[in-house]
């Protein structure tokens, strides 16, 4: 790790302001940037840490249904959060408590979790000059081994994105905030992934200084409840290689209303509202189940040795149904 | 046990590193917070810093940069080398220490980042100069035969101390979760488990 000078603020203001500094990252926890200052991946002159605002940041607090979970909550306290133990969340608590391991929940924060780099292992390793951040001329993962790579919304780069609470976030209909400089934003989730996810493009959309804080998840309706499943090499610190986060709502044994995302096939998390779309005024059944599985995975465009996660994604998605339909 | 070399405290280090504890820990008054408004932030580093650890119930003042991680630290600055490493990268779980009750990988840690938190390490589960003291998790680790080459077994203990702390009589599907984030080649997994047991029945241990 090159050394670095360490920024510790004492207010969300100072953070925002020290942010956008020339050369300077935001670190909460550190699981993720740690190990990439260590690969030299990234080479900063200032880091802002966040841990000094973490009791202001790792608030979680229930409104009229809303809930509004702090940056910098760790995955262990999203898991415990008393706020979050009803069927509307099921899921996004086993996203959590499938990521990394216990240690690594114990620190790991929400929005850490979000923002983290790609796994991608050519672009994770400073030994390969690849197309992402216009390090090489090609992506190297295209050609090379690409078995935990995408299958879908791929152009240039066939990353994949890493995270497991983001589907199951983004089912639920979350949004985050933001604050740069004085500015303070929301916006739904899905605007944090590039629409266009080009190798040039980051993970996230934010600006240069802008720092998450929060995240909301709107009033569930009554009987909503939210399955995820994913598939996975290793039981203990791996990543997904295909998970699908399914919010339905129910009412009178039909299927009122429903959302359905992928993560780990695309560079960005997947919706499929057309997939989705199916489940609407139907009751569940293992019919209607393999339909919707068939259509979040149609287009689907493999590569040279990932076809695997079209077959075993589709039995991810029809877990993920069975779960919240039981 | 030998003790680190002689680091010599400077007031100024002394005082930055109380700086930190401070945040950490204390938090600031009102009146406090809206003069730092306006105030640029402080900074630390790039360069050496004496901080203050608290390990084992003792303060221990260290001097780190701000790019050692808490493994480091411990191992090569305080002479507490229980804490292995292994992957450096937060997979294997050899280095795993208690953060304020919570089982972390102080790879994936920063030194600097420990300042205000209650550190435990496997060296404050047993006392070389009265054997009798040694934690009974540690004396049934022993009489299970829970380890075969002993690396991850520092870590292992810390992430069992851990989950008969939270849990009590932890059930076999607690224990699996808990212990997942440590790996063990030689697959001790079962003893280790064992081990939990017998400690949270109460058993002592010995041979």
């Amino acid at each position: 790790m090159r050394p670095f000078t360490y920024v510790l603020p004492t207010s969300l203001e100072q953070a925002a302001e020290a942010a956008t500094q020339p050369d300077t990252i935001v670190k909460a926890a550190g699981i993720d940037i740690v190990d990439r200052m260590k690969e030299r991946l990234v080479t900063p002159q200032k880091v802002v840490n966040l841990l000094p605002l973490k009791r202001e940041l790792s608030q979680i607090a229930e409104q009229n249904g809303e809930v509004t979970i702090g940056a910098m909550v760790t995955l262990t306290q999203l898991q415990e959060a008393k706020q979050l133990q009803g069927r509307a969340y099921d899921g996004l608590r086993r996203a959590a408590s499938t990521t990394g391991t216990p240690q690594v929940q114990n620190r790991a924060t929400v929005a850490g979790n979000l923002l983290q780099f790609t796994r991608c292992w050519y672009v994770r390793s400073e030994a390969f000059r690849c197309l992402h951040g216009g390090r090489g001329p090609t992506c190297l993962a295209m050609t090379g081994d690409n078995r935990y790579h995408a299958v879908m919304g791929w152009s240039d780069c066939v990353r994949v994105h890493p995270s497991n609470l983001a589907p199951a976030l983004l089912a639920l209909g979350a949004e985050y905030t933001t604050r740069a400089g004085e500015a303070v934003r929301r916006r739904k989730l899905a605007d944090l992934f590039p629409a266009d996810p080009r190798a040039q493009n980051p993970e996230h959309t934010l600006e240069d200084g802008e720092i998450v804080t929060a995240l909301h998840l709107p009033a569930q309706p009554a009987d909503t409840r939210l399955g995820y499943a994913e598939s996975r090499e290793k039981q203990s610190f791996d990543w997904a290689t295909t998970a699908c986060a399914v919010r339905v709502v129910m009412a009178g044994g039909k299927i009122t209303a429903a959302d359905l995302v992928l993560g780990a096939v695309g560079p960005v998390p997947m919706a499929k509202p057309q997939a989705a779309q199916l489940l609407v005024g139907k009751e569940p059944s293992e019919k209607l189940f393999l339909r919707v599985a068939e259509a979040a995975f149609a287009g689907a465009t493999p590569l040279a040795f990932n076809a695997y996660k079209l077959p075993i994604g589709k039995a991810v998605v029809r877990a993920a149904l069975e779960e919240a339909t039981r | 046990m030998s003790h680190p070399p002689d680091r010599g405290v400077s007031r100024r280090s002394f005082l930055k590193g109380s700086a930190i504890a401070g945040i950490a820990t204390t938090g600031l008054t009102a009146a406090a917070e809206a003069a730092e408004l306006h105030r640029p932030p402080s900074e630390l580093g790039p360069g050496e810093h004496e901080i203050t650890l608290s390990i084992n119930g003792k303060a221990r003042l260290v001097k780190v940069e701000t790019r050692t991680t808490l493994l480091d630290a411990l191992r090569d600055r305080l002479d507490l080398t229980g804490a292995k490493k292994i992957c450096d990268r937060g997979a294997c779980g050899g280095c795993t220490v208690l953060v304020d009750d919570l089982p972390v990988n102080s790879c994936l840690m920063l030194a600097v980042d420990a300042v205000g938190c209650e550190l435990r390490t496997v060296e404050g589960l047993a006392d070389p100069a009265d054997p009798k003291a040694t934690h009974p998790l540690v004396q049934n680790f022993v009489a299970c035969d829970a380890l075969q080459c002993g690396f991850c077994t520092p870590g292992m203990v810390m992430s069992s101390l851990s989950c008969l702390e939270r849990r009590g009589t932890p059930t076999e599907a607690q224990m699996r979760h808990d212990l997942s984030g440590n790996l063990c080649r030689c697959g001790t997994y079962g003893r280790v488990m064992e081990a939990i047991e017998r400690t949270a029945k109460g058993e002592g241990g010995g041979r």
